[in-house]
């Protein structure tokens, strides 16, 4: 195991031998899409026009393997690039060079978790990364065991290891006379999702935090392999319960652009509505999280009811308050009744009325004031380096939103209303998640009056291919790529927003105390399903 | 010896443990009504308390002889700094001289008890719970004797039951130093008790605790006793308040009628109290830990200048 340095993520490294730079060829040029272009690199060192990109202004957000890709032997490895200014997303594919390839994380830090991810699932390693200790696969699994390769058989893995766990995970020391190690979770006092925090703390300080998560991982990706691309719609809505409307939408979009459909204006609108409806209740009970954590419950549940309204409002559109089943590929459920929209449209204007109301003398309060303000702040630099997204980087100052830097379905059409904030810390969190609700239910009353009538879904006739598709979640960008091939999924990637934002909060919480911790968990809100796959 | 005192002292320990949980129960009624809640029955308190006596108790594999003893010996200790607070009569003579340094320092050993009990199961919450326990009680410890030489200097005694009397020759609300005493005696239930804006007592949040932190390893019967002793000391406090602001109706000639009738003006002073205490719970955010301290500065205000108004007038 590699010597794990106290310095490791987030910092961005220089890197002194940039001497050879090599541009992309447009002779590489594989394939072009609405979302992405695809470049084949023949050539035996891939790192030298990564860090062109990083030269370039392009900013690695997703790096995945896939085996068997179209005609490439084993596992093929795809870096996801944005850039800025331009819509579509570049991606590189080095053409296999075997088992042993050379880490990117020296370039872009947040590539040591995707490398991670791949050495977990599919045991390709790489040379030269600083940190290759396992990440979803626990000390239960048998070593050589990679779940993602096609040679393990789609079926729950076989237990016969848990009496003799492997060797235990080792995480980063800060050590010294005054500096104490807290170990937090999996198991909470409370009821919430797994996850195991490692602080190191100098009294009340924090001068260390290390996240480790995967007590949920659930085999998403592999669970979608050989499914129908439908079933595999139901999977996405599963990841996570308060962004299943934007994982269905996402890849049902990618399953639409494979097969070239082209769904209605009326489902294009009303997915609108799911979308940002689903943003509206899941921002709502970020707010009241933020408040109850520093002890204020009495506006907590008055955020809460206005959250209970919407999701009944969802209920009643789909039939689900957490509007599963309301996307499906083709467009939206048959059930939307124009009666439960004009419902929606009456109860939207309402709450955005009371929440004006409620957060106005939230952010009255002194004492509230006082717990939010200055704590938890998440740096600007910290986002192009962690490829940070959605609340947690707009908050920060970026303008960074995928509805409007890559624009997909009515958002092509109208654009929605954009908020930033500045400061970073808890306090810019909860007002800018305030703003973006406020926006979300102007956009919803705004759509619904402009919904055309039209059929609900279209027939989706399925073909192979593959296709990226990147929406806007409530916790920000997330990545869906699909590769369909003799009409059943052959691999399924995700990366939700959490995946990457979750090592803003390791950064953030440094030099605050302990007890504020869970405010600045809370702050950003992040998922445990969404990142346990 | 007269029967006299004995009677009053049990009377008094009967009083105190009957109606403990019921002004926790009315506070928590209260915040639950402030966040639109229906909050539990007025009687959990007692239902609580009942089911966690019936419960098994569990202890850590590191636990010593203290978790064992700590809560008997937390309840027997405010058990015998209740014989100090008459609270519905006030007998000539007394079971114990009710010396207010004896029953700051009888508090003080409670929390010492529990500071040593969060340590003990050997998890971190409990350790970090206790290590804020005690800094916090470093800066609390001289603001609560402050308030208490107020209260010794108004009333001109360091009884107890003395203090009590004196305050009965008072009309309520028209000594000056009385209600500007109140305000620093109220602050020190909040501290004391453990309540928002100093610590939740409702909170999941293991990382934000200070008192429930040290009895997250306590179980069953341990934990029914832990918050009996909880209920118990913050009608003491609240006692304290109530006879030196509002002592009307304390009974000193003894008759059946007049502790029945000081009993239900008790009763309903210390609801109101309660009222009071949740209202101000719901109206503040907790304070981040290091600013706790200007709170008890306030109380240590306060009671200066309850010292000084008392000389000047």
């Amino acid at each position: 195991m590699n010597r794990i340095s106290g310095n490791n993520i987030g910092v961005i490294t220089e890197d002194s031998q940039s001497g050879m730079t090599l541009s992309l060829r447009e002779s590489w040029l594989f394939k072009e899409d609405q979302t992405a272009r695809y470049y084949r690199l023949p050539l035996h060192d891939p790192v030298p026009v990564i860090r062109a990109m990083k030269g370039e202004g392009k900013n690695l957000i997703l790096f995945f393997g896939v085996e068997d890709f179209e005609d490439l032997p084993g596992c093929s490895l795809l870096y996801v690039f944005e850039e800025p200014g331009s819509p579509g997303f570049v991606v590189l594919i080095p053409e296999g060079r075997g088992a042993i390839h050379q880490s990117v994380a020296g370039i872009f830090p947040i590539a040591s978790l995707f490398e991670r991810e791949i050495a977990d699932g599919f045991g390709v390693s790489f040379t030269g990364s600083f940190d290759t200790r396992r990440l979803f696969l626990h000390e239960a699994y048998p070593p050589g065991f990679h779940p993602l390769r096609r040679s393990i058989p789609n079926t729950a893995p076989v237990q016969d290891t848990f009496d003799k766990p492997g060797k235990p995970y080792e995480f980063r020391s800060i050590e010294g006379s005054a500096v104490f190690q807290v170990p937090v979770g999996p198991v909470h006092a409370g009821i919430i999702e797994p996850g195991h925090f490692r602080f190191s703390v100098i009294g009340e300080t924090i001068v260390n935090l290390e996240i480790r998560l995967g007590f949920l991982h659930r085999g998403v990706e592999k669970l979608a392999e050989g499914r129908s691309p439908d079933d595999g719609v139901r999977i996405a809505e599963s990841i996570s319960g308060d962004e299943s409307a934007g994982n269905a939408c996402g890849l049902s979009m990618a399953l639409e652009q494979i097969s070239g459909t082209q769904i209605s204006p009326r489902a294009e609108h009303l997915r609108g509505v799911i979308l940002e409806l689903e943003r509206a209740y899941s921002l709502l009970s970020d707010l009241a999280g933020m408040v109850t954590d520093i002890a204020h419950p009495v506006s907590a549940s008055r955020l809460m009811v206005l959250r209970e309204r919407l999701q009944q409002e969802a209920d009643r559109i789909c039939g689900s308050r957490f509007l599963k089943g309301s996307i499906c590929p083709g467009g939206i459920s048959e059930r939307i009744t124009r009666e439960s929209l004009d419902h929606l449209f009456k109860t939207a204007g309402g709450i955005e009325h009371e929440l004006d109301e409620i957060a106005t003398w939230v952010l009255s309060i002194p004492s509230v004031i006082d717990r939010f303000a200055t704590t938890g702040v998440v740096q600007p630099e910290l986002i192009r380096s962690l490829a940070l997204s959605g609340p947690v980087a707009r908050a920060s100052g970026s303008f960074a939103d995928t509805r409007i830097d890559h624009p997909y379905g009515i958002y092509q059409e109208r654009v929605p209303g954009q908020v930033c904030e500045q400061g970073g810390d808890v306090m810019a969190r909860f007002s800018l998640k305030y703003q973006e609700i406020r926006a979300s239910l102007r956009y919803i009353q705004e759509l619904l009056v402009f919904t055309p009538d039209g059929p609900a879904i279209v027939p989706v006739q399925m073909h192979d291919g593959f296709a990226l598709v990147a929406t806007e979640s409530p916790r920000g960008m997330a990545l869906h790529w699909v590769y369909i091939k003799n009409g059943v999924i052959h691999r399924y990637k995700v990366r939700t927003a959490s995946f990457c934002n979750w090592y803003a909060i390791e950064r953030a919480v440094i030099g605050n105390i302990v007890a504020d911790f869970p405010v600045i968990n809370k702050s950003l809100n992040l998922s445990y399903a969404g990142t346990d796959l | 010896m007269s029967i006299t005192p004995v009677l009053a002292g049990l009377l008094n320990l009967g009083v105190v443990l009957l109606i403990s949980p019921f002004y926790m129960t009315v506070v928590k009624k209260v915040k639950a009504r402030a966040q639109r809640r229906e909050g539990p029955p007025l009687l959990q308190g007692y239902y609580t308390i009942a089911k966690l006596f019936r419960k098994e108790v569990v202890y850590s594999d590191y636990a010593s002889f203290i978790s064992r003893i700590a809560p008997y010996a937390t309840l027997a200790i405010l058990l015998v700094a209740a014989l100090l607070v008459p609270v519905i009569w006030i007998p000539e003579i007394t079971v114990a001289e009710g010396n207010i340094i004896v029953f700051l320092y009888l508090l003080a050993f409670t929390r010492f008890l529990l500071a040593l009990l969060g340590l003990d199961a050997g998890s971190t919450f409990g350790g970090m719970g206790s290590s804020r326990e005690m800094s916090l009680s470093a800066v609390i410890e001289p603001t609560t004797v402050v308030v208490f030489a107020a209260m010794a200097y108004v009333a001109g005694t360091l009884a107890i039951p003395e203090m009590f009397r004196h305050a009965t020759t008072i009309i309520p609300g028209m000594s000056p130093t009385i209600l500007l005493l109140s305000v620093s005696l109220f602050i020190l239930i909040i501290v004391e008790t453990g309540r928002i804006p100093v610590d939740n007592p409702e909170t999941h949040l293991e990382l934000t605790m200070i008192h429930e932190g040290m009895l997250l390893d306590t179980s069953g019967r341990n934990l029914a006793l832990f918050e009996l002793s909880h209920a118990v000391k913050q009608t003491l406090l609240m006692t304290l308040l109530i006879n030196m602001l509002i002592p009307f109706g304390i009974v000193q000639e003894v008759s059946v009628l007049g502790l029945a009738l000081a009993t239900v003006l008790f009763l309903l002073k210390g609801t109101a109290l309660s009222i009071v205490i949740g209202i101000v719970e719901s109206s503040f955010a907790k304070m981040r830990f290091f600013r706790v301290p200007n709170l008890f500065m306030m109380a240590f205000f306060f009671s200066v200048l309850t010292i000084f108004s008392e000389v000047m007038l």
